[in-house]
């Protein structure tokens, strides 16, 4: 990276001219095999997320919002319906590398450094790149999450929001065309929570990846997302997909636009309801 | 910083905790050279310490040449005990299917009392190097394979999505993050192997041998020599303590991440 920060571009307005679909679920179903009885964790999942899109999905504890984002990985596969990335099977996209995952638990080597970490995922995925590219780029991307002068030390000396950037940076030195991200700032405090959101932004802004983000934070998914896709229990399905009417880029002040409140309020009225319809 | 300002006050420290238990050592051994002189204790029966550290230095050669024989044992059986322990849990973690008929004949093996064998061993091999190393092997690579296989199953499931998301096989993730996440794991199970290997050496040396420490030890009482059994014993003690440090200090340097207690304590 540059020394100068590159201009922030705001994002593509996608009711103004709709992006082409990245990630697409049709008629998706997932059942749990629990000892010869099954259960259906996910029904009936219809998902358009266009290129460059940053999508929110939120839901309750254990409504498989994260089942769904293992489908897009290529972690496990749908018993019914079709799930395509990048117009082609998440298996076949993972092994080109066009997917980044990151999930809640950091999950960092402890015997790696830093920078050591952030490049280990590029490293096992392709073996024919060099050393040193793999090492540069992992620096690249460190020092976009905000890690340089980092890059020597072990995660036990990394507090837990540095060890999230440096999940993300590995997610990044993969270059993938998409990020899925698993709850990456669930187990943070609020204030580091603030800060990743706002690190996530300035990422996406700069780099034009598609974003699938798992969270059960009401305001997190708000801040963040053009997008919200609302998922309900028993068995999951989405309820219902709210498109933000905030602009971007965003900031401190978007906290305090009246369309952030609204927003807000509506989703935690959906999820109430779906909570309620469930128990 | 903090950690070079350290050492000195950590070796004074270190030897004001210890000055206490040699106090107490060197109490006792007065209080048992005192008890033998006072209630005149026959020398094959419990001999005194002045005896036992004159034999020691009288017998240094004796003792040296069997503690060389006994070490040479020890070290070939822990090393094959290590080497079987771990093959066994990496074939268990890899294979599943195979792994799944392996792992309870070896538990159930585990529970056959190994010094049982040692005849059985000599019988076969006669009475040189191979009965005894066999013998350590098979009493020492269980908390090897257990130690290993724990290490490589207990891997956090998130860090294996995430190599598969990169089209990682478990070949690859056996590799790349199993095998270095189980050493902890494994050192700890490598110090316990280590010392059932010096168990093991001694048994299969009472077995049937005609050289070494736990022979010395037998053919010593058989001739109501018992200081030389005392120190012998004291010899096969020393040579497990070396046995056991480098092993600890193998572990501090394949495993530097491991947080130190002194890290956590600074803390």
């Amino acid at each position: 990276m540059a020394s100068a920060r590159p201009v922030l571009r705001p994002a593509p307005a996608p009711a103004e001219q709709p992006a082409p679909v990245h990630l697409s679920a049709e008629g998706v179903a997932v059942d749990f095999d629990l000892g010869g009885r099954t259960q259906r964790v996910l029904t009936d999942i219809h998902l358009k997320i266009g290129k460059g899109q940053l999508v929110a999905l939120v839901g309750p504890s254990g409504c498989g919002k994260s089942t769904l984002l293992r489908l897009f990985a290529g972690l496990m596969k749908p018993s019914a319906g079709k799930i395509e990335v990048a117009g082609m099977s998440p298996v076949e996209a993972a092994r080109q590398k066009r997917i980044g995952v990151a999930f809640q638990d950091a999950t960092l080597l402890p015997w790696k450094t830093a920078l050591d970490n952030a490049a280990f995922l590029l490293e096992t995925a392709d073996p024919s790149l060099s050393r040193a590219e793999v090492r540069a780029r992992a620096e690249t991307n460190l020092h976009l999450v905000g890690l340089a002068g980092a890059e020597g030390k072990r995660p036990s000396q990394l507090s837990g929001g540095m060890r999230q950037r440096v999940a993300i940076a590995r997610a990044l030195t993969l270059d993938p065309e998409v990020l899925l991200l698993d709850e990456p700032f669930g187990a943070l405090d609020a204030i580091t929570r603030e800060e990743m959101g706002t690190l996530l932004l300035d990422i996406w802004q700069r780099t034009q990846k598609t974003v699938l983000l798992v969270t059960h934070a009401f305001d997190e998914a708000v801040f963040l997302a053009s997008d919200i896709h609302v998922m309900g229990t028993g068995p999951a399905r989405i309820i219902e997909t709210i498109a933000s009417d905030l602009p971007y880029p965003r900031d401190a002040q978007t906290y305090r636009d009246p369309r952030f409140a609204a927003l807000e309020a509506r989703l935690r009225e959906l999820l109430v309801k779906s909570h309620k319809g469930a128990t | 910083m903090i950690t070079q300002a350290l050492p000195t006050p950590r070796i004074s420290r270190a030897l004001i905790d210890i000055t206490p238990a040699i106090l107490l050592g060197l109490v006792c051994l007065v209080l048992w050279e005192a008890a033998i002189w006072l209630f005149k204790v026959e020398p094959y029966v419990l001999p005194a310490p002045s005896a036992i550290a004159l034999v020691m230095i009288e017998q240094f050669p004796v003792l040296a040449v069997a503690a060389l024989v006994t070490a040479e044992e020890i070290l070939i059986g822990f090393i094959l005990s290590a080497v079987t322990g771990i093959a066994v849990a990496v074939i268990i973690a890899r294979f599943e299917t195979f792994g799944r008929a392996l792992y309870p004949l070896i538990v159930l093996f585990q529970n056959v009392p190994k010094v049982a064998l040692a005849p059985i061993f000599i019988l076969w091999f006669g009475y040189d190097l191979a009965p005894k190393v066999l013998l350590i092997v098979v009493i020492a690579f269980f908390p090897v394979a257990i130690g290993m296989l724990s290490g490589l199953q207990s891997v956090d499931p998130s860090l294996v999505s995430l190599m598969r998301s990169v089209g990682a096989g478990p070949g690859t993730i056996l590799k790349r993050v199993r095998l270095p996440h189980a050493l902890p794991q494994l050192m700890a199970g490598l110090k316990v192997a280590v010392t059932l290997s010096v168990i093991g050496a001694l048994v299969g040396e009472f077995a049937g041998a005609s050289a070494g420490l736990g022979y010395l030890i037998q053919f010593a009482s058989t001739q109501l020599e018992t200081a030389l059994v005392f120190a012998a014993i004291l010899f096969v003690s020393v040579l497990g303590l070396v046995f056991y440090y480098v092993v600890e200090m193998a572990e501090q340097y394949l495993i530097p991440w491991a947080p130190k207690f002194a890290d956590a304590n600074n803390r």
